[in-house]
């Protein structure tokens, strides 16, 4: 907006006739579209009277400018602007503990929609999906590539600054350190249990399969690259293992 | 002489039935399960009627005497019917206490059960001896008392309603809304009021119900009387900071959660059907509708049915029903009973 002569409203909701609305409308409907289309929609939202029960619950509003009435609200009224909107911050906020759901008299699941407007941001690619994952890039390569969340290897002085000096003690040769846990530790290191090389593939395609691996090559191009080559190699792996059992 | 009519319940409805009966010189055999007529009213022991404003041992006791006193009314006092035969003008009950019972027809008026607070554990009754609901506020007042502490007996400086309690929750299978506790509510607030100036009373809605002309009778007249402040907030949770009662739900206003502390927290409790109706519609013959509720047969151009011809219903036995228009009911029941009895038709 280039007017030179703003009023203090104009500051604030912009000039309603030179300036455009931020996003085009048909996104907004595409968005939402995407929302109400899943079919856990009708299940999740069967009406809305304000009473207000799942955000006077709700831990997460106790701490945030969030308000899981506020999300109902929005979809409930097809208010896309908004849906937009909280889509940038709010919707991350909630924990997804889903005290809101059993609360509801209506039966509603505000946690749930929240489900889907967080992955309808991820398929859109929004910037706040991308800021929210970004912290979890090395969990995604693990989780993607073997199934595991967290195996040992990931423990290093690099990934938790803030454990302060002890993290040293774990810069330790990591196999000695697991053999010396009382309880069965499998003695894997990169994963947490042992993950057959065929699981592994299977898995990779179910992701693949599900929509999951383009959700993360709109979110993490970067980390979709590294994935792909880890797991086009695996695939390889694979098949020559299984020509070499057909011509055994 | 036509036998007589089968009446089922001893409350405001059952009563009006005997009455209007006995009256059209009818004999009428009433059954009451528990020891003493009256229903829910003199039972539960309600304070001040809605909308009359009568104490309901005058209003209700009223119509228990003049049913005592009448000569063609036979009382059954801790009797139910163990099984029902037979057609229009011919029916057979056999009763608890071993007797049998020639009637013409029959008309249910068994009533609703109140809503059992111990179902929203969350709303903190019966963890908190200070978390008590609309009819124990009702004994409070009726037995003379007035309204305290159950804890320690001390009168409350702040006392929240929380309305919809048992009623419009899927949560607890409860859809429905049971009609009568918003206005009962806001009745009860002015009472609280009333006896305690000094009282701050807050009521927690969804929505208000005071239906028809009680909008200005109990929603304006308690707000603009008995400052009584509506907040438009259901309550997630009662818990107590071990002095008083932390009350949490949300300002919708502001958008923010909030705790408040309050010495009474009273559940507006919503009207279940009556518990036993499922074993009434069993041995009556007659359907139940999806609440549990007994089924109305005709909803137009005739009124009083049930599924089974010649056996009638009035009051709360078919959905939350108030107090007045249980005793309507009664008397049009009564009408369908007594055309059965006098079948004959003058020809112009």
């Amino acid at each position: 907006m280039t007017l030179e002569h703003t009023t203090r409203v104009q500051e604030h909701i912009g000039d309603p006739v030179s300036a455009g609305a931020p996003v085009e409308r048909a996104k907004l409907e595409q968005i939402f579209q995407d929302i109400q289309s899943d079919l856990r929609f009708d299940h999740m939202l069967n009406g809305c009277l304000n009473c207000g029960i799942c955000t006077a619950t709700c831990p997460s509003a106790q701490y945030y400018d969030y308000s899981p009435r506020e999300i109902v609200q929005l979809l409930w009224t097809e208010n896309l602007e908004g849906i937009y909107d909280a889509m940038q911050e709010k919707i991350w906020a909630c924990a997804q503990c889903y005290t809101c759901a059993a609360r509801c008299p209506f039966g509603n699941s505000p946690g749930g929609l929240v489900m889907l407007m967080r992955e309808a941001a991820i398929k859109h690619g929004m910037e706040s999906a991308k800021n929210v994952l970004r912290p979890f890039s090395r969990v995604m390569l693990k989780l993607i590539s073997t199934g595991n969340q967290l195996s040992p290897d990931m423990i290093s002085k690099d990934a938790f600054p803030d454990w302060g000096p002890n993290i040293s003690k774990v810069s330790a040769p990591l196999e000695t350190l697991r053999k010396a846990i009382p309880v069965p530790t499998l003695h894997t290191t990169k994963t947490a249990w042992e993950v057959n090389l065929k699981t592994s593939v299977e898995l990779y395609t179910i992701w693949e399969e599900t929509g999951v691996i383009n959700s993360l090559k709109a979110i993490d191009p970067n980390l979709f690259d590294v994935i792909r080559d880890i797991m086009d190699d695996k695939r390889d792996e694979l098949s020559e293992w299984q020509e070499e059992q057909a011509q055994d | 002489m036509s036998k007589p009519v089968l009446i089922v319940g001893g409350g405001p409805a059952g009563l009006a039935a005997a009455h209007a009966l006995t009256q059209a010189g009818e004999r009428v055999v009433l059954l009451e399960k528990t020891s003493g007529l009256g229903g829910a009213p003199i039972i539960s022991g309600y304070a001040k009627l809605v909308p009359s404003g009568e104490w309901a041992r005058d209003a209700i006791g009223g119509m228990v005497r003049r049913v005592r006193e009448e000569q063609l009314a036979t009382v059954h006092l801790g009797t139910t019917v163990k099984a029902f035969a037979g057609t229009p003008g011919n029916f057979t009950a056999e009763l608890s206490n071993g007797a049998a019972v020639e009637a013409g027809a029959a008309i249910l008026c068994t009533g609703f059960t109140h809503f059992d607070s111990l179902n929203k554990p969350e709303w903190g009754f019966g963890t908190f001896p200070d978390v008590v609901t609309t009819a124990q506020v009702e004994q409070m007042i009726s037995s003379g008392k007035g309204v305290y502490c159950p804890s320690n007996g001390r009168k409350p400086q702040r006392v929240a309603i929380l309305l919809c309690v048992g009623s419009r929750d899927r949560q607890i299978g409860r859809p429905w809304c049971s009609k009568i506790c918003c206005t009962v509510s806001a009745n009860i607030a002015m009472e609280i009021r009333e006896q305690l100036p000094e009282c701050h009373v807050y009521i927690y809605y969804m929505d208000i119900r005071t239906f028809g002309l009680y909008e200005t009778k109990y929603y304006w007249r308690s707000q603009e009387e008995f400052k009584i402040k509506y907040i438009k907030a259901r309550i997630a949770e009662v818990t107590s900071d071990g002095e008083k009662l932390i009350v949490k739900g949300e300002d919708t206003l502001v958008k923010r959660p909030i705790s408040i502390p309050f010495d009474l927290v009273v559940h507006a409790i919503g009207m279940d059907p009556n518990v036993d109706n499922k074993l009434i519609a069993e041995t009556f013959g007659v359907a139940l509708e999806p609440h549990g509720y007994l089924e109305r047969g005709n909803s137009y151009g005739n009124t009083a049915e049930t599924s089974r011809a010649g056996v009638f219903v009035a009051g709360a036995a078919t959905g939350p029903e108030s107090i007045d228009d249980s005793i309507a009911q009664g008397y049009a029941a009564a009408m369908r009973a007594l055309a059965l009895a006098r079948p004959v038709r003058v020809s112009a």
